[in-house]
């Protein structure tokens, strides 16, 4: 394994670790959408994203907005924020609201939290590039629930027609939504091929693989080679990184006893010595 | 008063053109409807900051979200119903995010012909909920040029819905009308038996109708602020009168009216209000002459209004 692999995977676990300790700390929140998206999250700003000084320079939208403790907990390794608000997530007053807020947290380019959103204002932050001459590359992270807003597709539409390269449109495909799979809530079918006709390039990739997130991420910014907007399409498991919550839609929203919470942290420590 | 020939709309399109010189953060976005709008006249000098969507509007509304948190001023219209209609992605995308963009929404009123789905008759309702948001709607061209012109300063950062009619209005305002934000400008200066708010279209109608009471002491207010409201000229209009009438191209649930009955209630008084404006239905093709007799927002039917509510006793 490589020096860059393991620095990785010790932060994953961190982050993992956050997670859970904020959730449980909460009593609410979204433990399976949140562990599904750590190793994207955790690759953008320790890997990808740039940043001068200790201001991000590149923009990052949560179109998945219920996914923020992730967010947060990835914020709190890059010492982004202050640890102690681990215990002061959906609390009165915390910079940790229960959906990405840019008025409580400054850390957050964009606010969500009504699905379907996010890649529209990408779009806005693209075309700003061009009119204030920036280069400021745009990430934007959906849910494959998400994908049923309609909304969704009129922003692909317009980034295939438009050919907008610094986009990166990133799924979190875990197959689960609030209430059921995905297949079983609204079958969404073949996402390569849907994207595809969009006039997307489509990379379909183990979203929990740091090579091949490392590959598609570095493919993304050779720009001059492309002549696609780029969709990466993350294989993920809902729950992922401990074991009863994993492949299950049980935990999309469930709150964390005090069991779960031991049994959790448990699981994280044992992937980790793995 | 000028007899003019051009409408509100094509004011809000060379006046935004006019703008567009001066500040190069202004950027058009529209949905399908740029000449409808009168985005047009940007789109044809400043293609470069123009945004054509599509029948897009949801799309359209992020992207000015978008736009917005980039540092630019960008100016979305389309026609007001729909823009309102993406109700939850203003509020999530631009409001909550306190996302700096001019929302114009036009045809507002009784439209004509084109029938009720194509018209404006919920949307100051709409966006007078949304926390963040002012909504404002200019009653002549020269108020919406300075409205326009107010909001698309370098330093403004409000997030606003502009209410723009469709209609061709009469001029009350000189040309170096100055617009300013909260105020409710008197148009008659009278206040004992009775004081009209309106704004929009309206604000001809209601003074014609007033000016054809004889005997009365009616005073007019054009209230184009309608969110903030301008609570201080309102205490001391109630200070002088005990009847408020109210007139909207608009429903009454949640419009103009409602803005001034809750502001009235916070002041505690004893003036009777009156509102009238669009039932709780939906409205139909027609003339626009036509409309405005049928739905009792004429002149004429104004007039009858007004003069009922004065033969009330309280």
């Amino acid at each position: 394994m490589t020096k860059l692999k393991k620095e990785f995977n010790k932060i994953c676990s961190k982050v993992r670790r956050n997670i859970i300790e904020m959730l449980f700390s909460a009593g609410s929140g979204h433990p399976g959408s949140s562990l599904s998206t750590v190793e994207i999250l955790v690759y953008l700003y320790f890997f990808q994203m740039k940043f001068k000084r200790k201001k991000k320079y590149d923009k990052f939208i949560l179109s998945k907005g219920h996914a923020v403790p992730a967010l947060y907990s990835v914020l709190l390794e890059k010492k982004l924020i202050n640890r102690k608000l681990i215990n002061k997530l959906r609390i009165i007053d915390s910079p940790l609201q229960g959906h990405p807020d840019m008025n409580y947290l400054k850390e957050i380019d964009f606010g969500t939290g009504a699905l379907g959103q996010g890649l529209s204002a990408a779009i806005g932050f693209s075309i700003a590039n061009k009119i204030n001459k920036t280069s400021k590359n745009i990430y934007c992270i959906l849910g494959d629930g998400e994908l049923q807003e309609g909304q969704v597709w009129e922003a692909a539409m317009f980034i295939g027609s438009k050919k907008i390269l610094d986009i990166c449109t990133i799924i979190d495909n875990n197959k689960f939504q609030n209430e059921l799979s995905v297949i079983d809530t609204l079958n969404m079918g073949n996402l390569k091929s849907k994207f595809t006709s969009f006039g997307f390039e489509v990379l379909k990739l183990d979203g929990h693989n740091f090579n091949q997130i490392k590959k598609s991420l570095n493919y993304f910014l050779n720009k001059k080679k492309r002549k696609k907007p780029l969709c990466i399409i993350l294989n993920t498991i809902k729950g992922k990184g401990v074991k009863f919550m994993e492949h299950s839609g049980v935990w999309h929203s469930k709150k964390i006893e005090n069991n779960d919470y031991l049994k959790s942290l448990k699981d994280i420590a044992n992937n980790e010595k793995n | 008063m000028k007899k003019i020939n051009y409408s509100i709309r094509d004011t809000f399109g060379k006046a935004l053109e006019n703008i567009g010189k001066t500040n190069q953060k202004v950027v058009a976005i529209s949905p399908d409807l740029k000449q409808a709008t009168k985005l047009s006249y940007f789109f044809l000098k400043y293609p470069e900051r123009s945004i054509e969507t599509g029948i897009a509007e949801a799309n359209a509304v992020g992207i000015s979200a978008g736009l917005a948190l980039s540092g630019l001023r960008p100016v979305l219209a389309s026609f007001g119903a729909f823009l309102t209609g993406k109700n939850v992605e203003i509020r999530t995308s631009i409001a909550f995010n306190k996302a700096p963009v001019v929302l114009v929404g036009t045809h507002g009123g009784l439209i004509g012909p084109d029938g009720t789905t194509q018209a404006g008759l919920q949307d100051i309702s709409i966006m007078r909920s949304m926390p963040n948001m002012l909504v404002i709607q200019p009653s002549t061209n020269n108020e919406t040029k300075s409205a326009l012109k107010y909001f698309l300063s370098k330093k403004n950062k409000d997030i606003v819905y502009l209410r723009i009619s469709r209609e061709i209005t009469k001029e009350f305002f000189p040309k170096k009308y100055k617009f300013k934000i909260g105020k409710i400008i008197p148009v008659l200066d009278e206040y004992k038996d009775a004081y009209v708010f309106t704004s929009g279209p309206l604000l001809s109608n209601c003074f014609e109708a007033i000016k054809g009471i004889k005997g009365k002491k009616i005073g007019l207010g054009n209230l184009s602020s309608i969110k903030p409201i301008d609570i201080k000229s309102l205490r001391s209009i109630i200070s002088k009168t005990s009847k408020i009438i109210t007139f909207e191209d608009h429903t009454v649930y949640g419009g103009l009216g409602s803005a001034v009955n809750e502001a009235v209630n916070k002041l505690k008084c004893k003036v009777k209000i009156f509102n009238f404006g669009i039932d709780d239905i939906f409205t139909q093709s027609g003339s626009v002459p036509d409309l405005y007799k049928y739905y009792k927002l004429d002149e004429a039917s104004i007039r009858k209004k007004i003069i009922s509510c004065l033969n009330t006793f309280l």
